[in-house]
C-alpha cells in the first residue's frame, strides 16, 4: 500500500541498511583487529577499541531518544537519568562482586565508615539479579513517571523541562553520600565483570564488540518496530495527537510503551558504557549530557534511527578528538553546529535531501492511522472523520516541517 | 537509485570519518623524537576547577624546562604533554588512558580533587603507570601507582587541629565541621571525630554538616554556626572543607553576619590565596588554613622558586598571576623533580624501576623543608604550615612544624 | 581559662596604682620580643591597661605597639624594638624615626596572642579614638569579649568619656562584669544588664552564672531574665527564618521574572536566561570599573548607576538573540530549547575565553556589606536586603508596565490569544521582540542584584534555570503574581526544611513537590482557565 511504502521511506531503507552494515563490519573488525591481528599493520589498540565501544553506547542512547522524540514527538531532556540508572546498577554489581569474590573494599565504605554495604546493595554480587534490575528498575521508573505525566497530558516543553528537573533532582540526590551510592566520587575501581578482569585487553575489546553488537541488535529491532503499525501510530501521535484522540485512539498506552522501551534501552546503554569508562558519578545526571543527547539526535535527524546513530557517532567522535588537543574550541564548535542545524536544517543532516517529501510522508501517516482507527471502530462516522482528517492533513502537507506545538 | 547510493556514500563517509579521526591525536602531536621523553599533565584548564588547577600545567612545564636546562634526564629532553579534562571526573580517566596508550608518557602529573584521582586510579593501576598527585588529601589509599606528593591528614590536618586545641592556638574545645559532600571532607571529618573521641571529647563537642559541591547560599548554615558558637562549652572553631567557589561564598556570608575571626576562627582546609580573588579580606583577617607550603615560607629556595615562577609567567605569557604561588604548584614542581631524580637514579624510564629508585629520595623543597620519599611506600614526607589570612589576600605563617612528620596512609582514627 | 586570665588581669590592675605616671615601656617591649608566650601575653595585658594607667598619651603609644604587633610590623632588635611603617622604621619606645643596627626579626604571633592583642586594641580604642562612633563600635566588640577587660579599665575610660551613648555602652559592660561580685544585688544588676541584649551568647553567660548562684533572689531574677531572653530569641529565630526564606525567594523572583514573561508570552523556554543574568553581572562590573576611572567619588553608588546599564546590556543581548535565532523558531518550541542552550554555551565560553574564569572582584559599599541586628540573634544582612529591594522594585515596575502601557496591553493580548491579537492589529512580532528584550533585561537586573551575594564568573548562571522554570510553572504561565507567590512558597519551604534535613534534601523535596504538583495541576497555581 502507498501509506506503508511512505512510512518505510521516512527511515530511508538505503541509509538504514548502510548504517547497519557499517555497524556489522565494525563488530567483526573489532575482535579480529584488536585480538589476533592487534600487532599487525591494521591492528588497533585497546584504547581505540574502547573509544569505539563508548561511541556505540552513545549511539544506542541516541536510538533510545530518537524513539520517543523522533517518532513520538516527546522530547525528554532527562535521558541521562536512565543512562545513569543502568550505569549505577552495573557499577554496583561490579563493586559488590569485586568485594564478595576478590575482597576489594569499595571506597565508599571506607570514607563513610561503614563495615558493610547498605541494604539496597543486597544481592548485587549476582550478575543475573543485577541484569534483571537493569532491565526492570529504569523501566518501572519510566512507566510510573510516564503514566502520571501522560495521563495529566503534560507535554511539549513542559515535559522536556520536567524530565530535566527530575534528572537534576536525581543528580542532587546522588551527590549526597548518605544515599549510599558513592556521592560525588561515584563508583570506580572496578576489578571484575562476569569473571573477566576489566583491565585486560581481551575484556576491553570484547566489551567494545558486545556494545556494537547490542547497538546493532537494538537498531535492527527498533527499525522493524517503527515500521510496524505501532510505529505508525507513534508518528501520528507526533504529528497530531489531539486528532488521533478524537479519532478514537487511546494515545496514553502507545506513548507509555515507547517511553518505557526508550528508558530501558537508555539503561542498557548506560550498563554497557560504565564498565568501559571505569567510573560513574552523578556528572552523567547533569543537564549537559541530557541536552547533548538531544543534540545528537537533532543533528542526525529525528525520526530516522540511522540519523540518531550517525549524529551520536559524529559528535562524540569529534568531541573525543577535539578535547584531546583543542579543548577550548569544542564548546564553540558544538554551539555553532547546534545553531546552524536548528536554524537551517530543521531535520538535521537528513535535510540535506528534499525535506518536502519527508513532511508529506509524515502527514500521510496521520491519514493512514486515521483510516485504521475508523476501520477498527467499525463506525461510519469514524471512517468519515478519518477520511476528513486525512484530507486535511494532505492539504497541509505543503508546510515544511512536521511539527506542531507539541511535536517540535 | 542514484539518490540511495549517494546517501549510502554519505553515511559511510560520515562513519568512516568518525572512525578514522580517533588515531589522529597521536598523529597530530609532535612526532616522537628519539631524544625526548614525555610526561603527561592532567589538570583542568576549563570548568569549575580551572581557576586554581589550570596553573599546575604551567608549573610542570617550568620544572621540565629547569630539568632540560640542566641536561635533561638520562640525556633526553623532557617534553610535557598537556590535556584539559575540563573538571569532568570521568574525562580524567579517559585522557589518562589516552596519555598512557597514545602518547606513551613516562609518568603522569595530575588531579586536584580526590574524585578525579579516584577516577584515574584504575587506569594507572591497570596500565602499571605512575601518577604524581600534588594535593593534600584524605589518605586511606596506598597505591604503588600513585606518588602522593602531599600530606595525608595525619601529617597535615591533625597537627593543625592539634595546634588549635593547644593553649597557644586558642584552646579550641568545640568544632563545627562544614564540608562539601564528597570523599575528601567526609574522610577528613571521620578521622577528626575519631581523633577527638580519642582525646576524650564528647560527641556533643562537634557538629557535622555537608553541602553539595558548588553550594552558594550559606545563610542558614552560618546562622547555625553562630548559634553553635554561642552555646556553652569553650572556644569554638569551624573546620571548613567546602571546596571551589563555595569558599568565597561562605566567607562572604560569615563576614556579613558579623562573626569575627577571633570569635570563631575558620580553619579552611582547601582555602588558598586564589580563592579570595573576588573578596575584600580586611574583615576576614585571622582565618586559617594549613598546607605543606605557604607563599611566605622562609628561605632562599622559596625566593628562588618565586622568582623563577614570576620569570616564567612573564616569558611565556601565562594567564595566571606571577606573584601568587600556592601549595599544589610547589608540590607539582617537587613531583617533576622527584620523578627526574628517580629516573636518573634508576637509569631507566620504566615504571617499576623508577618506583624502586624513588624510595628515600630527597629534594630541597621551596617550602624550606628537605622533603623525602618514604622507604616503604610512595608517600612524601612534608612539613606543615598553618597560615593566617592577611589583608592582602595572602597567608601569614602562624605556625610551622619542627621537621617533616612521617605520613601515615591509613589513619588509626578512621573507624574509632 | 579565659576567666582565669580575667582574674589575673583585674588583679594586675588592682596592684598597679591607678593613674601611675608612666608605663615601663622598655620592659613591656622586652617582654613582647622575648618570644616567650606567657611573657608576651602579660605584656599585651599591661598594654591593654595603658589607658587606665597612663592616660590618653600612654594609650596612644600602647595602641601603636599593639597594632604593630597585630599587623606584624613590630621588629625586634638586640636591645630595642621598632615599628616598620610605610615611611620607614620608628622606635617602638618613642615612636620617633630611628635607624637600627643589627638584625631585626618579627616577634612570633600565635592565635591566642592575636586574640589578646585584638581585645587590647578595642580597649585602647576607647581611650584614643576621636569619633564617638568608632568608640561605640569598639565597645560593641568588647561586649563580646568581656573576659578580656577589667572593671578598673572601664572606669578609667568612663571618666574621660564625653559621649552619652558610648558612656552607656561602657557602663553596661562594666555592670556585666559584676556577675561574680560578692554582693547579690550587684549580681542581679549584672544579670539585668546582660539580659538587656537578648542573644544566645548572653543567655549562655547568665545560665552558666546561675549554675553556681547561691542567692535565691538572684536565681529567681536570673530565671525570669532567661525566660525573657528565650522569648526574644524565639521571635528572632522565626524572623531570621522568614528573612532567609524571603531572601531566597527574592533571588528566585529575580531569576524567574524575565523567564515568566518570555515563556508566558511565547511559550519559549530560554535556557540562556541564566547567562543573561551573568551578562547583567558583568555589565555591573564594567560599570564599576568605568566609574572607578571616571568618577571615583561616586564609586559607592555604582550599583545604582549600573541599574540601567545592566538592564540595557542584557536586553540588547536578548533582542539580538531574538532577532537572529528565536524568530526563526516560533513554531518549534522544542528547537528553541536546543538553540537557547547552544547560545548559553556560547555566552559562557565567550566570557571564559574573553575575560577569564576567575571570580570578579566587586567593591562592597556599606549598604551591601555587613548587617544590622534586629531582634535576638537575627541579623538582617544588607546584601540580601538589597536583593529583596531590587526584586520588589522590579516586580512592581513590570506590573505597572504591563497594566498601564501600550506594550503591556499588547503583551497581555498576545499572551491571551496570539491569533486574535494579531487579527486585531497588534504587531505580534514586534511585541515578541520587545517582550524578549524586557525579559532579558530583567535577567540583567537579577545579575546586578546578585553580584553582592554570589560569585560572579562565567558559569554563575547555570544553576538558575531549573529553579526559575519551576517557579514559573508553579505560579502559572503568564501570571507574574503567581510567580512571586510560588517563589515565596518555594523559598519558605526550602528554608524550613533546610535546618532539619540539610540543604540538598530541602532542594530535592521542594523540586519533587513541584513536579508532583505539576502532574496534578499542569496549569499551575494561577493560570487563566482554558489555556494550553
Amino acid at each position: 500500500m502507498a501509506a506503508n511504502d511512505a512510512t518505510g521511506r521516512v527511515e530511508r531503507p538505503g541509509l538504514f541498511r548502510a548504517v547497519a552494515a557499517m555497524m556489522a563490519a565494525i563488530a567483526v573488525a573489532l575482535p579480529v583487529l584488536g585480538g589476533p591481528l592487534a600487532a599487525g599493520p591494521a591492528g588497533i589498540s585497546p584504547y581505540f577499541a574502547n573509544i569505539v565501544g563508548q561511541i556505540a553506547t552513545f549511539a544506542l542512547l541516541a536510538i533510545a531518544l530518537d524513539l520517543i522524540w523522533g517518532y513520538a514527538g516527546i522530547l525528554s531532556l532527562g535521558h541521562g537519568l536512565f543512562f545513569a540508572f543502568g550505569g549505577y546498577l552495573v557499577a554496583m554489581h561490579m563493586l559488590k562482586a569485586g568485594y564478595a569474590y576478590n575482597g576489594v573494599t569499595p571506597d565508599v565504605m571506607t570514607f563513610m565508615g561503614w563495615t558493610e554495604l547498605p541494604a539496597h546493595w543486597w544481592g548485587f554480587e549476582s550478575a543475573p539479579y543485577a541484569l534483571l534490575l537493569i532491565l526492570l528498575l529504569p523501566g518501572l521508573l519510566a512507566f510510573g513517571y510516564g503514566y502520571f505525566s501522560f495521563r495529566s497530558r503534560v507535554a511539549g516543553v513542559y515535559f522536556a523541562i520536567i524530565t530535566q528537573a527530575l534528572t537534576y533532582v536525581a543528580m542532587l540526590l546522588m551527590f549526597r553520600n548518605d544515599t549510599g551510592f558513592g556521592g560525588n566520587n561515584g563508583m570506580t575501581g572496578f576489578s571484575t565483570l562476569l569473571g573477566f578482569d576489566v583491565g585486560a585487553q581481551a575484556t576491553v575489546v570484547g566489551l567494545a564488540t558486545v556494545s556494537v553488537l547490542v547497538t546493532l541488535g537494538v537498531y535492527l529491532a527498533c527499525g522493524r518496530l517503527m515500521r510496524s503499525p505501532f510505529g505508525r501510530i507513534l508518528i501520528a501521535i507526533r504529528d497530531d495527537e489531539d486528532r488521533l484522540r478524537f479519532l478514537g485512539y487511546d494515545t496514553l498506552w502507545p506513548k507509555l510503551a515507547v517511553w518505557t522501551l526508550s528508558a530501558v534501552i537508555a539503561a542498557i546503554a548506560g550498563a554497557l558504557y560504565v564498565p568501559q569508562v571505569g567510573i560513574i558519578n552523578p556528572k552523567l545526571l547533569s543537564p549537559e549530557l541530557s541536552i547533548e543527547i538531544a543534540v545528537w539526535v537533532a543533528l542526525g535527524g529525528r525520526g530516522a534511527l540511522a540519523g540518531a546513530v550517525i549524529g551520536a557517532s559524529l559528535i562524540s567522535a569529534l568531541k573525543f578528538w577535539l578535547t584531546g588537543f583543542a579543548p577550548d574550541l569544542w564548546p564553540f564548535i558544538l554551539a555553532g553546529v547546534v545553531l546552524a542545524i536548528v536554524t537551517t536544517l530543521p531535520n538535521g543532516l537528513l535535510d540535506l535531501r528534499l525535506p518536502s517529501l519527508r513532511a508529506r510522508t509524515a502527514r500521510a501517516a496521520v491519514a493512514h492511522a486515521g483510516a485504521r482507527a475508523g476501520a477498527r471502530a467499525g463506525a461510519r462516522a469514524g471512517a468519515r472523520a478519518g477520511a476528513r482528517a486525512g484530507a486535511r492533513a494532505a492539504a497541509r502537507a505543503g508546510e515544511p516541517a512536521a511539527e506542531t506545538g507539541q511535536g517540535g | 537509485m542514484r539518490r540511495r547510493s549517494l546517501l549510502k556514500g554519505l553515511g559511510i563517509t560520515a562513519l568512516g570519518a568518525s572512525a578514522s579521526s580517533f588515531p589522529l591525536p597521536g598523529l597530530i602531536r609532535r612526532a616522537h623524537a628519539a631524544d625526548t621523553v614525555k610526561i603527561g599533565c592532567l589538570f583542568s584548564s576549563s570548568g569549575t576547577m580551572a581557576n586554581i588547577e589550570g596553573r599546575l600545567n604551567y608549573v610542570a612545564q617550568m620544572a621540565a624546562e629547569e630539568i632540560n636546562a640542566a641536561g635533561g634526564v638520562l640525556g633526553k629532553t623532557v617534553e610535557v604533554v598537556v590535556t584539559d579534562p575540563g573538571s569532568d571526573w570521568p574525562l580524567y580517566a579517559q585522557l589518562g588512558r589516552q596519555l598512557i596508550a597514545q602518547d606513551e608518557v613516562a609518568s603522569l602529573f595530575g588531579c586536584w580533587t580526590s574524585v578525579s584521582r579516584k577516577s584515574v586510579l584504575p587506569v594507572v593501576e591497570q596500565n602499571n603507570a605512575l601518577l604524581y598527585y600534588p594535593l593534600h588529601f584524605e589518605g586511606e589509599e596506598n597505591s604503588e601507582n600513585v606518588v602522593y606528593l602531599n600530606s595525608p591528614p595525619s601529617s597535615s590536618v591533625l597537627p593543625a587541629v592539634e595546634y588549635l586545641m593547644s593553649e597557644e592556638g586558642g584552646a579550641a574545645k568545640r568544632f563545627f565541621m562544614l564540608g562539601s559532600d564528597y570523599v575528601w571532607p567526609r574522610t577528613i571529618n571521620q578521622q577528626l571525630k575519631g581523633y577527638w573521641t580519642d582525646k576524650g571529647f564528647d560527641p556533643s563537642a562537634w557538629r557535622e554538616e555537608y553541602v553539595p559541591v558548588g553550594h552558594s547560599n550559606f545563610q542558614t548554615l552560618v546562622n547555625e554556626i553562630r548559634s553553635f558558637a554561642d552555646q556553652p562549652g569553650g572556644q569554638p572553631i569551624v573546620v571548613l572543607t567546602v571546596v571551589g567557589n563555595s569558599i568565597p561564598d561562605f566567607f562572604r556570608e560569615f563576614v556579613n553576619q558579623g562573626i569575627a575571626a577571633f570569635d570563631v576562627p575558620v580553619l579552611g582546609l582547601d582555602a588558598v590565596e586564589a580563592d579570595f580573588e573576588g573578596l575584600d579580606t580586611t574583615e576576614l583577617v585571622g582565618h586559617l588554613n594549613c598546607w605543606a607550603y605557604l607563599q611566605n615560607a622562609p628561605g632562599p629556595r622559596n625566593q628562588e622558586f618565586l622568582a623563577n615562577w614570576a620569570a616564567y609567567v612573564g616569558a611565556n605569557d601565562v594567564p595566571f598571576r606571577p606573584d601568587v604561588a600556592i601549595d599544589p604548584m610547589v608540590s607539582t614542581y617537587d613531583g617533576v623533580h622527584l620523578w627526574a631524580m628517580a629516573a636518573e637514579k634508576a637509569g631507566s624510564f620504566d615504571v617499576p624501576a623508577v618506583r624502586e629508585a624513588s624510595a628515600g629520595l630527597s629534594f630541597a623543597c621551596p617550602s624550606g623543608y628537605e622533603i623525602a620519599m618514604t622507604m616503604e611506600n610512595t608517600y612524601v614526607k612534608r612539613g606543615v604550615f598553618i597560615g593566617s589570612l592577611n589583608e592582602a589576600q595572602g597567608y601569614d605563617i602562624l605556625w610551622q612544624s619542627e621537621g617533616t612528620p612521617e605520613p601515615v596512609p591509613f589513619s588509626p582514627y578512621m573507624n574509632s | 581559662m579565659a576567666r582565669r586570665f580575667a582574674a589575673i588581669l583585674s588583679l594586675l590592675c588592682l596592684l598597679v596604682p591607678g593613674g601611675a605616671a608612666a608605663l615601663d615601656r622598655a620592659a613591656i617591649l622586652t617582654e613582647i620580643c622575648s618570644g616567650d608566650f606567657r611573657a608576651q601575653q602579660t605584656a599585651l595585658e599591661s598594654l591593654a591597661g595603658a589607658g587606665a594607667e597612663a592616660g590618653r598619651e600612654g594609650a596612644l603609644w600602647a595602641r601603636a605597639v599593639v597594632q604593630g604587633f597585630e599587623g606584624r610590623d613590630l621588629r625586634c632588635g638586640a636591645d630595642a624594638a621598632f615599628i616598620d611603617r610605610s615611611d620607614g622604621l620608628v622606635s617602638a619606645e618613642t615612636l620617633e624615626p630611628a635607624s637600627p643596627g643589627g638584625d631585626l626579626s618579627a616577634p612570633s604571633v600565635n592565635l591566642r596572642l592575636r586574640a589578646t592583642a585584638a581585645s587590647a586594641g578595642f580597649v585602647l580604642a576607647l581611650f584614643t579614638e576621636e569619633s564617638a562612633e568608632a568608640r561605640l563600635r569598639a565597645a560593641g566588640r568588647l561586649d563580646r569579649r568581656r573576659e578580656a577587660v577589667s572593671a578598673a579599665v572601664l572606669t578609667a575610660a568612663l571618666e574621660t568619656e564625653t559621649d552619652p551613648a558610648v558612656a552607656q555602652a561602657i557602663g553596661d559592660i562594666r555592670t556585666s562584669l559584676l556577675l561574680r561580685d560578692a554582693d547579690p544585688a550587684r549580681r542581679a544588676e549584672a544579670i539585668a544588664a546582660i539580659a538587656a541584649d537578648a542573644t544566645l551568647r548572653n543567655r549562655t553567660t547568665i545560665a552558666e552564672a546561675l549554675a553556681n548562684e547561691p542567692d535565691p533572689a538572684v536565681q529567681a531574677a536570673g530565671k525570669a531574665a532567661l525566660a525573657e531572653i528565650d522569648r526574644t530569641l524565639a521571635i528572632g529565630n522565626a524572623l531570621a527564618t522568614l528573612y532567609s526564606g524571603a531572601s531566597y525567594a527574592s533571588v528566585l523572583v529575580l531569576a524567574a521574572l524575565g523567564l515568566a514573561i518570555i515563556f508566558g508570552l511565547m511559550g519559549v523556554i530560554n535556557l540562556a536566561q541564566g547567562e543573561l543574568i551573568m551578562v547583567g553581572a558583568y555589565a555591573t562590573w564594567f560599570t564599576q570599573e568605568a566609574i572607578r576611572i571616571v568618577l571615583p567619588a561616586a564609586l559607592d553608588w555604582y550599583l545604582f548607576i549600573a541599574i540601567p546599564v545592566s538592564f540595557a546590556a542584557a536586553a540588547l543581548v536578548g533582542i539580538a538573540i531574538e532577532a537572529t535565532v528565536i524568530r526563526r523558531l516560533y513554531d518549534r518550541p522544542l528547537m528553541t530549547l536546543l538553540a537557547t542552550w547552544a547560545i548559553s554555551l556560547l555566552l559562557i565560553n565567550a566570557v571564559r575565553v574573553g575575560i577569564g574564569t576567575q571570580n570578579l572582584e566587586f567593591h562592597q559599599p556599606g549598604y551591601v556589606s555587613g548587617g544590622f541586628p534586629v531582634v535576638g540573634d537575627f541579623i538582617m544582612t544588607s546584601n540580601r536586603l538589597f536583593a529583596i529591594a531590587i526584586a520588589a522594585a522590579a516586580f512592581f515596575a513590570v506590573l505597572a508596565l504591563i497594566r498601564f502601557t501600550t506594550l503591556g496591553m499588547n503583551m497581555r493580548a498576545v499572551t491571551q490569544n496570539r491569533a486574535m491579537a494579531g487579527a486585531a492589529g497588534v504587531d505580534t512580532r514586534q511585541t515578541d521582540r520587545l517582550a524578549f528584550g524586557l525579559g532579558s533585561g530583567l535577567a540583567g537586573l537579577a545579575g546586578l542584584a546578585l553580584s553582592p551575594l554570589y560569585n560572579v564568573n562565567p558559569t554563575m548562571g547555570t544553576g538558575f534555570i531549573v529553579d526559575s522554570f519551576m517557579v514559573v510553572v508553579l505560579g502559572g504561565v503568564g501570571s507574574l503574581a503567581g510567580a512571586v507567590v510560588a517563589a515565596f512558597g518555594i523559598g519558605q519551604i526550602n528554608v524550613a526544611i533546610e535546618p532539619v534535613y540539610g540543604a540538598v534534601a530541602a532542594k530535592v523535596i521542594v523540586l519533587l513537590l513541584v513536579i508532583l504538583f505539576i502532574q496534578r495541576r499542569p496549569e499551575g497555581l494561577f493560570a487563566p482557565k482554558g489555556r494550553r
